[in-house]
């Protein structure tokens, strides 16, 4: 069973505000946010198929199809189409950050266990990106006044080793995470593209209307 | 005289009652059906009759020759697609019509081919399906839709036979997708299946409506505009980037611009004078394959002289209509012998005239010289 020490991530600095004076509002760091997004969807494919290639097969074959057993504590991506596009702002963004602060704690988990120096290397970079997405959707929430989420009590992730838990299903845990991650970083550039859209100035349509008429 | 007359009565009387007869004594109303494999032999018997019995076999109302009979069975060997036809054994004597059958020469099914797409990401996919080879003989296919171990609808295209839509339920699923088919007919069986992730199969249908046109007085530009597909359902939350191809007529190498954003583009470096074809793709922003690439669409860019020498034949004053806003005014003006003398103002739209005669001449000259 997944499950992760994470006290730390949850009491990140509080982001300051950003200065209001000639605020051009949330949207650059909108953009920011989904560019890295993007970086990091990059970086986890060669990322990925370096890490399941250590694990090797059946792991590291196209076609490995297993049903979803364990790794129950981990983030789910997959959600309802229609509960997805009528997500509100606030609700949304902290869907991302929950996510994303269990899925790097366990990342850490998996640092900690891997076999070669250079496959720590590559996750201890990613971690690092990771960290710096965690710290963006921060900041987009501070700018739209939305409170960060606070763990519950007693819902704090600890990591226990389970006892039983056997190579072979350690491996299935490290490849579902990793099929998450994945699969969160697609669902999280349509989310920032939807807050993007909506947080558009309508200015900017107009202009791009004229551009495309004008020679 | 009146002696044929009777006979002729009773050779009618005769032969309607033998068709009364055979009628009711016939064996079978409808043929039954067989299918057999190309290339295989049939045997066919004249239904329940005696091997020894005397029978004629008809394919669609032709003798058989009897050296294809075995007594009374019909030998086909070496099947082919040219043997299906209906079949029929008649009693010799009485040409009594004994048995019929429908015969149909075909081939089992071999393995399908499936593939899957979605085009109209989030809504859904289709699979679509056909056989390599024909069999020649009806095919019945049976379409399974998996997502893990939950079975999915799908529903049949309207229009396509081989063809059935899936709805998404859930989206950003980590559970592949596994899309099984079966087809079968009288002679054999056939099955396969594919598997996917729900990204892997998203590819937009290409953008519509593209159309390229000259931008005025600008000899090396063509604005190229496009639309989304219209099958894209939600390109706000799900947008598209494009990649626009372009190429003069007389080349093969094509120039190649990714656009990320916007459905609209201005080819800066296009040959003067040479027409061009431009095609544009789509691809969602982060998942999927690039669009088939769209209808092309053709234009050349504007240039300085009438485009076609038939319009030199109208009026001078008419060629200032369409083409280029370098149309001198009527010649009647630039020859005003009034603007000669006077200075200053009224002076000035003959100089300009008079160089726009002389530069039109000019480029006249060298397009001619360019021209292939």
């Amino acid at each position: 069973m997944l499950a992760c020490l994470c006290t730390v991530l949850w009491h990140l600095p509080a982001v300051p505000a950003l200065n209001r004076t000639g605020d051009p509002g949330p949207g650059p760091s909108i953009q920011k946010t989904y560019d890295l997004t993007r970086y990091l969807e990059h970086q986890l494919r060669s990322l990925a198929g370096t890490y399941l290639n250590y694990l090797g097969p059946p792991f590291n074959e196209p076609d490995f199809n297993p049903p979803r057993l364990g790794a129950e504590t981990l983030p789910r991506a997959t959600v309802n189409l229609d509960v997805w596009r009528s997500l509100n702002d606030r609700l949304r963004l902290t869907q991302n950050y929950e996510a994303y602060s269990h899925l790097l704690c366990y990342l850490r988990g998996l640092n900690r266990q891997a076999a070669t120096a250079e496959l720590r290397r590559s996750l201890a970079h990613f971690c690092t990106s990771l960290q710096g997405l965690l710290g963006s959707i921060a900041g987009v929430m501070a700018a739209l006044g939305y409170p960060l989420p606070q763990p519950l009590p007693g819902t704090e992730p600890t990591w226990t080793p389970g006892p039983a838990h056997s190579d072979f299903l350690q491996k299935m845990d490290d490849f579902w995470l990793l099929k998450e991650l994945q699969t969160w970083l697609w669902r999280s550039a349509k989310d920032f593209n939807r807050l993007k859209k909506k947080m558009q100035p309508p200015a900017a349509a107009v202009t791009l209307h004229l551009e495309a008429h004008g020679f | 005289m009146a002696v044929p007359v009777p006979w002729a009565c009773c050779a009618v009387l005769a032969a309607a009652a033998a068709v009364v007869y055979a009628q009711r004594h016939s064996p079978q109303e409808t043929p039954h059906v067989q299918y057999e494999r190309l290339g295989s032999d049939v045997t066919l018997p004249c239904g329940t009759a005696n091997w020894d019995a005397a029978v004629t076999w008809r394919v669609n109302g032709t003798d058989l020759a009897p050296d294809l009979l075995n007594g009374s069975q019909l030998v086909l060997r070496g099947l082919e697609l040219g043997h299906s036809g209906l079949y029929a054994c008649f009693h010799r004597d009485s040409w009594h019509l004994r048995h019929q059958v429908l015969l149909n020469v075909g081939l089992p099914p071999r393995e399908p081919v499936l593939s899957c797409r979605s085009n109209t990401y989030p809504k859904g996919f289709y699979c679509s399906w056909h056989l390599p080879s024909p069999t020649y003989i009806p095919n019945t296919f049976n379409v399974t839709v998996l997502h893990g171990s939950k079975i999915m609808v799908c529903e049949k295209d309207p229009a396509l036979k081989n063809r059935c839509h899936i709805r998404y339920m859930h989206l950003f699923s980590t559970v592949k997708y596994k899309v099984s088919i079966s087809v079968s007919n009288a002679l054999g069986h056939n099955t396969t299946a594919i598997t996917f992730d729900e990204f892997t199969i998203v590819k937009p249908d290409p953008p519509e409506n593209v159309v390229a046109r000259p931008v005025p007085s600008n000899p090396r530009r063509l604005e190229v505009t496009w639309q989304t597909p219209s099958t894209w359902p939600d390109p706000e939350s799900f947008p598209l980037k494009f990649f626009l191809r372009y190429r003069p007529l007389i080349l093969d190498q094509w120039q190649h611009v990714e656009l990320s954003d916007g459905t609209a583009h201005t080819i800066t470096d296009a040959y003067a004078g040479k027409e061009y074809i431009i095609q544009v793709a789509a691809k969602d922003n982060e998942i999927g394959t690039w669009s088939d690439w769209s209808v092309a669409a053709h234009a050349t860019p504007w240039t300085e002289e009438p485009r076609h020498l038939t319009t030199e034949a109208q009026a001078p004053e008419t060629t200032a209509s369409t083409t280029s806003s370098l149309a001198p005014p009527p010649t009647t003006k630039i020859c005003d012998p009034g603007e000669l003398g006077s200075g200053g103002g009224p002076s000035a739209p003959f100089f300009i005239s008079v160089l726009v005669t002389l530069a039109l001449a000019a480029a006249a000259a060298a397009a001619g010289s360019l021209l292939i």
